[in-house]
């Protein structure tokens, strides 16, 4: 600040010039009322110093909270702040000093959504049964629950149980040997982190997504950390029913067997307002499968993945009846399991009776030629599926054939997958010109549209 | 035991790999598959949104050069195209990679499914040889225990453990199959973690490959389309400016043919309107000058109308002017009598209100003036207790005084005696003392005021007084000679008042005429008194009328009322009669001296007097008073006037208490005084120095007294010695003899 008030090309006739500018007190030859500080400023800078203890922000105007944004201390306590001050710079701010990734676009363009999801996550991830105390999520929820719409937990730490497992469990996150040798003779309350005082106020949460594992365990592998135990499915589960907002839930690679998907799904049926289930990389059987298959039928959901799970010809049938009925479902995601066949038929011949669905992942499936001459019957018969995935099966030149047939007079599908299929290489290419003359043709359509609905 | 552990193992196999890979690839964020699927997710999208932004930019194009040809539009379709294969042919190179991973994955599970199954099949197989040979073994028991001979048991038994052994054997080499399957299972899986790892190295290369070659596809195609934009708007420009610029000549010419024709017209018009404008102006000239006479009458006619109007008007206003001036005066006066009005009932109220005060004031003050009459009277009522008081006092002192007096002068008169008899050896007669006997204060004012009778037994006791006195010592001739001027005097006075008070019994006795007579005669004499302008004023009037007015002023000149006018007429006719009487008088005095002597009655001399008065009175009526006296005598009336004036309020006063006359008690009391006669006196002195002296002489002889004593004492005691020593002178000389 201390610059010369004077531009640069004033310097011909310094003496000259002095006379023409300076009019106020000539002591000083760097007196500039530039260096003299607004009050507004001062008062401003006395806002931010305070803002603790006496929080001003509502009243001022938006330049002045721009201000008060950008030099606002981010050690503020937070119920100071949450719900004072809107998404803007402080966020940015506050989430550009924790994390050194920071991609708004993943939280909707908004800081503050970012800022509060993950430190929300932070919470949960570092969350120990019986040794942190509930009421640290307790505390956090009134003030975040307006900002927060995602909740995406990739760990979940289980309580202490042995005192072999204390030096493990201290090399990631501190905590007493008292409660460690307490936890040695009573058993933890809960399993993990008991979502039930949390979702049941979360009144934005659309999206779940839940793992039941814990990262960095090192050489203190165990199996139960990368499990669902009963209890836990059925907390969650209660918490999921009282979270009416959500639209997600994600569930992945938490070892979710028949019994407790079974339990899942009693609990999610009806659910108002779920459109999207992912039980991807789990052990859900035939069983599992019958479960879900209900729920197809008495839910909207509008995706499922029940990817690398282990659902075999019965289960497949349940879900193709499910299908059958359903109305909803668009997407239907069944790669790396056990059809079959059996399976492939079944799913293949309920989509005669749907008119819903538009992707189909049948992928790795040991399906065969039967499989695929459903199919192209199907195919030839409706033309609302979009997309077809039937890669990794062993469809054979004939089932190959009879989809080059049946894609001969279908516009509609714009993608068929059949790599590895063992199908002939004429019908592959064959398959895949269809494909894409459908693209082509269905961007003219949409491009007719856009130019219909502009004029 | 075995059954179950082989069970397992296949399950923990799988969930070993399952889980290890996941582990291994934790650090990526997710699972391979997961990251597969959404890179697949991701190209999908970034093919979808491709053929969303191309047809957009198509759209753009055609939006703005819709004159294109088609041939463009062919050949800008081409890139789009393109690039569409070329995501596809990388997404799939990528996929690919996916898409092998899950044939694997599959085929693995297939195999594990396999072995599963082999295993579960060698298992049971073991688990039926074993159980046969486990019933061999049993029956061996059996029959061993048939056996009797130890060799044969020994056999037996032997037998039996080869059994067991081989059972055991069988076991051993089960569980080492298994391990060695185990042990090959973990190798696999590390060699498929490895794949898996090589492979994602793989696809993250193929997709960066992707990402560079799609940018640097997107880049190529970007200046592709730039240059031909770039070609197309200069082909434009080049096209647009040659058309501009004969567009421009054209109307260049154009303007400039028109300029000419313009100035050609505009020669030809100014011709025409300079032709057109000399014609106007004569003709407008002639039609001015007609119209100018017109107007000019025109104005005229209309001044005289304007003038008559003016008049008309004029009139009215003077009548409305007049009329409204009336009213105004009228009202004027209306409101001037309404003032007025009120103005009289404030005044008769305010009357009414005074009035009312005044009856009252003058209440107060009758009240007053009562009470001022009754305070008097007692104030008077006091004066009189007051006075007689004073007189009792004053008599009372009087006598005491008198008293004291008499007894210094009697023991004046003791001394006188004893001086006279002792000393000077002397007979000593007693003074006249006549008033030794009197007591009380003299009273010589009433006997003023008695009637003639009174006063004369009065001079009788004095006589006789006189009398006695004389008959004592020839010393008292003075005193006796003072009491006769006094008595003189006392005469005096006495005619004096007489006189007066005889005037003022006569007054009423003046006829009018006489009066009128006077009264003609003082206006006359004392005329200068009165001013010139009122007496020629006076001189029309009647005689008579003029005398009263002349009295009128000249009264009020003296300062004398209408009652005092008789009183001076009879003064006036008094007056010369007055100056003969006091000569009259005079004489009288010197005869009634003489008749002191020889004893005159009293009775005579008031005779005379009233003769006297009955002359004056006579000769008054006879004749006027000499008009030369009476300026004197008026003069003389005045200051008596005023006198007996103040002498009527002095009368007024002491008509309730008598004044006492000082004049008298001084000479009574210096008769007192000198008791002892100024012989006497000298006498005394005498006396005195001759006692003195003799005082003198025997003061002397006291002192020499005590000398004397002294000296006979001396000698007494000298002779005491002598006689001493004498006896001793004797003794001595018996002694001695």
């Amino acid at each position: 600040m201390s610059r010369s008030p004077y531009p640069p090309g004033a310097n011909l006739n310094p003496a000259e010039h002095f006379r023409n500018t300076r009019r106020i007190i000539a002591e000083d030859p760097d007196w500039s009322l530039s260096i003299v500080p607004c009050l507004s400023d001062l008062c401003l800078q006395s806002i931010v110093g305070n803002f603790e203890e006496n929080p001003i922000f509502e009243d001022l105007t938006p330049i002045h909270k721009d201000f008060v944004q950008e030099r606002l201390s981010t050690a503020l306590p937070l119920h100071v702040t949450a719900n004072l001050i809107s998404d803007g710079v402080y966020w940015k701010r506050c989430c550009e000093q924790r994390w050194d990734l920071c991609d708004i676009t993943n939280y909707g363009n908004s800081w503050k959504r970012m800022f509060f999801e993950r430190h929300m996550e932070n919470i949960i991830e570092l969350f120990i049964p019986d040794v942190t105390k509930p009421n640290r999520v307790e505390e956090m929820v009134p003030l975040c629950k307006n900002y927060i719409k995602r909740l995406d937990i990739s760990q979940l730490l289980p309580p202490i149980k042995e005192t072999q497992k204390e030096e493990e469990d201290e090399d990631e996150e501190e905590y007493g040997s008292e409660s460690a040798s307490d936890n040695e003779y009573i058993r933890p309350s809960t399993d993990h982190f008991d979502f039930n005082i949390l979702l049941n106020q979360l009144t934005n949460l659309e999206e779940l997504h839940l793992v039941y594992r814990v990262k960095q365990c090192g050489m203190n592998f165990e199996w139960n950390m990368f499990e669902m135990t009963d209890r836990d499915c059925e907390s969650l589960a209660e918490a999921i029913k009282s979270c009416k907002t959500l639209k997600l839930l994600r569930l992945h690679q938490s070892h979710i067997e028949d019994n407790k998907c079974r339990l899942l799904v009693k609990y999610l049926l009806d659910h108002p307002s779920l459109r999207e289930l992912d039980f991807s990389h789990n052990l859900i059987g035939d069983k599992g499968a019958r479960a879900i298959g209900k729920l197809l039928t008495r839910s909207k959901l509008e995706t499922l993945n029940m990817c690398d799970n282990n659902i075999r010809g019965p289960g497949a049938k349940a879900i193709a009846y499910a299908l059958s009925m359903n109305s909803t479902l668009l997407s239907l995601n069944l790669r790396l399991n056990r059809l079959r066949d059996e399976g492939g038929q079944a799913i293949a011949k309920a989509l005669l009776n749907n008119n819903t669905l538009l992707h189909l992942h049948l992928g790795g499936n040991e399906v065969t030629r039967p499989t695929a001459i459903c199919l192209s019957k199907a195919l030839v018969e409706k033309s609302t599926l979009k997309s077809i995935n039937l890669s990794c099966n062993n469809l054979g030149v004939d089932g190959g054939r009879a989809l080059e047939e049946a894609l001969s007079n279908n516009t509609s599908l714009t993608e068929c997958d059949v790599r590895l299929a063992e199908v002939d290489e004429q019908s592959a290419s064959f398959i895949n010109q269809v494909v894409r003359t459908n693209q082509s043709l269905q961007k003219r359509r949409t491009r007719e549209n856009k130019t219909k609905e502009t004029s | 035991m075995l059954q179950l552990g082989s069970q397992e193992v296949p399950v923990t196999f799988t969930q070993h790999t399952l889980n290890v890979e996941e582990v291994d690839k934790d650090p990526e964020g997710s699972s391979e598959l997961s990251v597969m699927s959404e890179i697949q997710e991701a190209n999908n999208g970034v093919s979808t949104q491709e053929g969303e932004e191309d047809p957009s930019m198509e759209v753009h194009e055609e939006f703005n050069k819709p004159q294109v040809e088609e041939e463009e539009e062919t050949e800008k379709l081409i890139p789009p195209q393109r690039m569409i294969d070329l995501q596809r042919d990388l997404t799939t190179l990528v996929t690919n990679i996916q898409t092998a991973a899950d044939a694997k994955e599959s085929m693995r599970r297939t195999e594990v499914e396999e072995a599963c199954r082999i295993r579960l099949e060698r298992l049971e197989n073991d688990v039926k040889s074993s159980q046969e040979i486990f019933e061999q073994i049993t029956i061996g028991w059996s029959i061993s225990q048939q056996k009797t001979i130890p060799q044969e048991i020994q056999e037996a038994l032997n037998n039996q453990q080869q059994l067991c052994a081989a059972l055991i054997e069988d076991k051993k080499k089960l569980i080492n199959d298994l391990q060695q399957e185990l042990k090959s299972g973990d190798d696999r899986y590390v060699k498929d973690l490895r794949k898996q790892a090589e492979e994602l190295d793989l696809m993250m290369e193929r997709m960066e490959e992707q990402i560079t070659t799609l940018i640097k596809a997107y880049r190529e195609e970007l200046a592709q389309i730039e240059r031909v934009h770039q070609q197309e708007s200069e082909i434009l420009l080049t096209r647009d400016e040659t058309e501009w610029d004969k567009h421009l000549k054209n109307l260049c010419d154009e303007e400039l043919e028109r300029l000419a024709q313009r100035n050609e017209k505009v020669s030809e018009y100014e011709a025409v309107i300079h032709n057109l404008m000399l014609e106007t102006t004569d003709k407008y000239c002639l039609i001015q000058t007609e119209q100018n006479t017109k107007f000019q009458i025109i104005d005229r006619e209309q001044q005289k109308t304007k003038a008559d109007n003016i008049i008309l008007r004029i009139n009215i206003i003077k009548q409305t002017d007049l009329v409204a001036v009336r009213k105004f005066s009228l009202t004027n006066m209306k409101s001037r009598i309404y003032s007025m009005e009120t103005h009289i009932k404030n005044m008769v109220s305010k009357y009414s209100i005074e009035r009312n005060k005044f009856n009252k004031k003058c209440r107060d003050l009758s009240k007053d003036y009562k009470r001022n009459i009754l305070q008097y009277e007692r104030i008077q009522k006091k004066i009189k207790h007051f006075a007689v008081a004073d007189a009792r006092t004053f008599e009372e002192m009087w006598l005491m005084m008198e008293a004291e007096v008499k007894q210094l002068a009697e023991s004046v008169l003791v001394i006188d005696s004893q001086i006279c008899k002792q000393h000077l050896g002397l007979a000593w007669q007693r003074p006249p003392m006549e008033f030794m006997e009197l007591s009380g204060p003299v009273q010589p004012q009433k006997q003023v005021w008695r009637p003639g009778g009174q006063a004369v037994s009065q001079l009788f006791h004095t006589r006789q007084a006189l009398q006695g006195s004389q008959r004592m010592m020839d010393l008292s001739v003075g005193p006796r000679l003072e009491t006769d001027s006094t008595d003189m005097e006392m005469y005096k006075e006495g005619t004096a008042v007489q006189s007066v008070s005889g005037a003022e019994v006569h007054e009423r006795k003046l006829p009018m005429e006489t009066l009128k007579k006077v009264m003609e005669l003082l206006c006359d004499e004392a005329g200068f008194l009165m001013e010139d302008t009122l007496l020629n004023l006076l001189a029309p009037l009647e005689k008579e009328e003029q005398t009263v007015v002349k009295l009128g002023s000249l009264l009020f000149a003296f300062g004398m009322e209408e009652e005092d006018v008789p009183k001076l007429a009879a003064f006036l006719l008094n007056y010369k009669h007055q100056q003969r009487e006091q000569t009259e008088v005079r004489k009288d005095r010197d005869e009634m001296l003489a008749q002191n002597m020889f004893v005159l009655s009293q009775g005579e001399s008031s005779n005379k007097e009233e003769e006297v008065e009955t002359k004056s009175t006579t000769r008054v009526t006879s004749e006027l008073i000499d008009p030369n006296y009476v300026v004197p005598a008026l003069r003389t009336f005045l200051q008596q006037h005023v006198r007996s004036r103040e002498s009527s309020a002095c009368q007024h006063h002491s008509f309730q208490v008598e004044a006492r006359d000082t004049s008298q008690d001084e000479a009574y009391w210096e008769s007192m005084g000198n008791i002892i006669s100024e012989d006497k006196m000298k006498l005394w002195d005498a006396a005195e120095n001759t006692l003195k002296q003799y005082h003198a002489v025997m003061t002397d002889i006291s002192e020499l007294v005590p000398e004397i004593q002294s000296l006979k004492q001396q000698n007494t005691e000298l002779r005491m010695l002598l006689q001493q020593s004498l006896n001793s002178k004797v003794s001595r000389e018996v002694k001695k003899q």
